[in-house]
């Protein structure tokens, strides 16, 4: 059974001109001790699959089919209540901005000593205590810190104790939205270390949303590319990086500028983003994609295998299979 | 060349607006108000027995109670209640709304040059603005009316006005502090722009609403203001106002003796700044976003 | 690029410049203590160059940046701009410094006046600085809207900004900045708001226009990448100082100080999977 099982979940938000489809029948599965990245640009719809994972969606979201199993339960139908149970114990989240998710009146140390107490009320004080010392350990934050308070602490330092509350009850899923957005690139690249090291070590699975694809590329084993709502590219992140066969994900890694890949910018023409209102079964990219072609109209587009793991979207399966298309 | 887009923004604000139990309730007691206000032009043509003022029914020596020919009676010496009532309807409008007007101008002129000039210039003004604001208004205007007599419904206004644009100006203030360093006007200063040019096109497009937000507020003062006045015998001897109305009630001991005469004016003083607030607590909700349910992330 | 004499090499040139804010450290401690947003720091940018200043938040890039387009002062040190010091300028002298020098923000978001159409604000410039007649203005506006791939000019005339997209917003802002063809324009971190996608697409852009103007460019970034992408110089400021001043290339191949070295090592790259 796995950890984490998304299947065709389809997220829409009631807007004043109609329902805005954000995310677009999808589908994944994460299993123990896995991360999985999602990666894409504004308004792809990443960060609401996030805040579906953790019952966080805005009152006017409406999810619209599908399910999200969470070890083996249906996570749409809890109630509030039963959520409560399940946020923070079971699934924790770091979100993007570190400063705001901590309480300024309150000692840091005593934040996370609370976050373990809700969800485990009759634990030891021996228990806490060490508790508190292997949680500090495990982020690199020095014990006799804790009784500082949030202002007296860096933004790294900040994001890090995010990090130790997060991880404060042992959760089974981790979900990471943009959690070195804000940082320096000095600080993101301790921070995306310390989360990988700390993942890898307790086991927890990861979900980790970015727009940034060298970072998800940094963390994570498995990939999602998502455009418009929709997963166009998923595989392993060799699979991924190493040999992209989705337009939009080539388009993606040929714009982004990294001091290794200077010489592989190519400057894309990005049109408008599609109309995410009127539900459709055409390709969403098609307007954009320099490799759409008379072959692909009147086409949908459809899953195409590349490999076990390595899965593309796309209606030109001949072009995604040769691995070489026009772009 | 601005007409459209306020135009498309001011359709979207009143949708908002519109839609919300507040602003809904407020716009019709409003507009009853209103129709009040209007149909106090034509009832002294039907028979000048109804002018507020002047018109006494000469059969009637007493005051009476409702009846065919004076639907809400007639006052002790024989005004219709009803005409009166009407008139005070167009007085109350009046002078709410030119004193919130007149104090929103000054409030947002000087909210303006304070923030945007800081300094001195701002340390000045702030203090005025203290001062006044902890000043009691009512009794300054018992004091003022006291030393010269009962006053006319203008001075009245005037004096609201002045001492009612200090909080005004402190909002515009810190909004305009925060705009100040917007990017946007950053990029006018560097264009080469005048800080006159900056106030007027740039700093106050983007604090009138507020302005006018806090006009709606200040018009529920003014009236309760110019009723107390008035109530209390300080009002315009030759204006027919609710607050005048509420004043000959007492004064010629009928306080207890005609509720038809007493209630109708109280309740409409109550009613129409009731209806002011609530116009304001709706528009709050228009300006204010984050109390909007409306959101997208990506 | 000219590089007749020494003397003539920079456009712009920063002499020992230092700038201070006032912070006062507890409430009621009378002592405010200075914090050295730049501390004492030698610049110069040639004719006709894209200079990069690279530096992570609180470095001082913005505040350099601010000082050059008379945003804010210098604590102490000269600036000068065609060999004339701007610290002296005032009334029509300063507004004619303003008209040779611009600045693109970076947020669009913010940069844009709400209540004014995109017309307005591009034409905005043209009118305070009194440049043409109200016709030629019209002409100008569209010309420039198409310079700068808003195509075609004239359908914009009449949006607002809310009607367009973080990168169209971005363009109307390079719009502004272009329109009295300035000789210099400081660009604040330009793209690190918008989308990878939309991000290379403006660079595109500013080169295409700083090689059709001759304009020079100050690119100020958090980005080591962007800037190599970008730019014919690097400056590294870390804490106030310039740390290291060199070629793109030289900077990114031979890195001499730890600071510049230690920022290479952790920009985020394919490492991992290459």
């Amino acid at each position: 059974m796995s950890l984490l099982s998304v299947d065709h979940l389809s997220i829409g938000y009631q807007t004043k001109k109609g329902l805005l489809r954000a995310v677009d029948n999808i589908s994944f599965d994460l299993e123990q001790g896995q991360s999985l990245g999602f990666v894409g640009e504004s308004g792809c719809g990443k960060t609401t699959i996030g805040m579906a994972l953790m019952g966080l969606l805005p009152e006017n979201a409406v999810i619209l089919n599908g399910h999200i199993r969470f070890q083996g339960e249906d996570l749409i139908s809890l109630t509030e209540t039963q959520w409560q149970a399940v946020r923070g114990a079971k699934i924790a989240m770091i979100f993007q901005a570190a400063m705001n998710a901590l309480n300024p009146v309150m000692p840091v140390g005593e934040q996370i000593k609370e976050a373990i107490i809700t969800h485990q009320p009759d634990i030891s004080k021996t228990h806490l205590a060490d508790r508190m010392t292997e949680l500090f350990d495990l982020v690199d934050i020095p014990a006799r810190r804790m009784k500082d308070y949030p202002h007296e602490y860096s933004g790294g330092m900040k994001q890090r104790a995010v990090i130790a509350m997060a991880l404060a009850c042992d959760p089974a899923l981790i979900i990471a939205d943009e959690p070195t957005t804000a940082l320096d690139v000095i600080v993101q690249d301790q921070i995306l270390r310390e989360i990988k090291q700390v993942q890898e070590t307790t086991r927890t699975g990861l979900v980790f949303i970015s727009h940034d694809i060298a970072v998800v590329a940094s963390v994570c084993e498995q990939i999602c590319v998502m455009y418009a709502g929709q997963i166009v590219e998923t595989g392993t992140r060799k699979e991924v990086f190493k040999s992209p066969r989705h337009p939009y994900t080539r388009t993606l890694l040929n714009s982004y500028l990294s001091l290794d890949n200077l010489n592989d910018i190519r400057v894309p023409d990005m049109k408008e983003s599609p109309d995410q209102m009127v539900e459709t079964n055409e390709c969403r990219f098609a307007n954009s994609c320099p490799a759409c072609s008379s072959a692909c109209s009147g086409r949908f587009p459809d899953w195409i295998d590349v490999s076990a793991t390595h899965k593309v979207f796309c209606c030109n399966p001949d072009m995604i299979r040769r691995g070489r298309g026009k772009s | 060349m601005q007409n459209k887009y306020f135009v498309s923004r001011f359709y979207k604000s009143w949708r908002i607006f519109i839609e919300n139990p507040l602003g809904k309730t407020g716009v019709i007691i409003l507009g009853v108000f209103m129709i009040m206000a209007v149909a106090s032009f034509f009832v002294p043509l039907i028979n000048p027995m109804y002018d507020p003022m002047t018109g006494i029914d000469p059969d009637i020596k007493l005051s009476t109670g409702p009846g065919l020919t004076h639907w809400l009676g007639t006052d002790n010496v024989g005004r219709d209640i009803l005409a009166q009532l009407l008139e005070g309807a167009k007085v109350a409008f009046v002078v709410g709304l030119s004193a919130a007007f007149f104090s929103i101008v000054i409030g947002t002129l000087i909210g303006m040059i304070a923030g945007y000039s800081g300094g001195l210039v701002d340390a000045f003004l702030m203090r005025i603005a203290d001062i006044i604001m902890v000043l009691p208004s009512l009794v300054i205007l018992l004091i003022l009316a006291s030393l010269f007599g009962q006053f006319n419904i203008w001075i009245i206004v005037f004096i609201i006005a002045i001492l009612r644009w200090p909080a005004v100006s402190r909002v515009i203030r810190s909004q305009t502090l925060s705009l100040k360093h917007r990017p946007f006007i950053e990029a006018s200063r560097v264009a080469g722009a005048s800080h006159v040019r900056i106030v007027l096109r740039h700093i106050m497009p983007n604090v009138l609403p507020l302005a006018f937000l806090y006009m709606t507020f200040r018009v529920t003062s003014a009236i309760l203001v110019e009723a107390a006045l008035s109530f209390l015998g300080f009002g315009d001897p030759s204006q027919v106002s609710w607050g005048m109305m509420l004043q000959w009630v007492w004064k010629s001991g009928h306080m207890f003796q005609a509720p038809y005469w007493l209630i109708p004016p109280g309740l409409c003083i109550s009613l129409l700044t009731l209806a002011f607030y609530m116009l304001g607590r709706a528009m709050d909700e228009v300006l204010d976003p984050r109390l909007r349910k409306e959101g997208r992330s990506g | 690029m000219e590089k007749a004499e020494s003397k003539n090499r920079f456009l712009v040139e920063m002499r020992q410049v230092t700038k201070a804010y006032a912070s006062r450290k507890k409430l009621f401690s009378r002592s405010s203590q200075q914090v050295l947003a730049l501390n004492s720091i030698d610049l110069g940018i040639e004719h006709g160059e894209i200079f990069g200043l690279v530096g992570q938040s609180g470095s001082g890039k913005t505040t350099t940046g601010r000082l050059l387009v008379k945003l804010e002062s210098p604590t102490a040190g000269e600036i000068f701009f065609d060999q004339t010091p701007i610290s002296q300028l005032k009334g029509s002298r300063l507004k004619a410094y303003r008209s040779r020098v611009q600045m693109i923000f970076q947020d669009p978001y913010q940069s844009l006046n709400p209540h004014l159409s995109i017309a307005e604000t591009v034409m905005e410039p043209l009118i305070v600085q009194k440049a043409g007649t109200p016709d030629t203005r019209m002409e100008k506006v569209i010309h420039t809207l198409e310079t700068v791939g808003l195509l075609p000019g004239k359908a914009f005339f009449n949006r607002y900004p809310h009607q367009l997209s973080g990168g169209q917003r971005q363009r109307v802002a390079i719009a502004r900045a272009i329109v009295l063809e300035p000789q210099f324009i400081v660009a604040d971190e330009p793209t690190s708001m918008l989308d990878a996608t939309i991000a290379i697409q403006l660079f595109k852009l500013l080169g295409q226009i700083k090689e059709t103007f001759g304009m020079t460019l100050l690119f100020i970034t958090h980005n080591l990448a962007a800037a190599r992408y970008m730019c014919d110089r690097i400056a590294v400021i870390h804490d106030g100082h310039i740390v290291e001043v060199n070629t793109a290339d030289n900077i990114i191949r031979h890195p001499e100080h730890p600071y510049t070295k230690k920022l290479i090592k952790v920009q985020p790259g394919f490492k991992y999977t290459r």
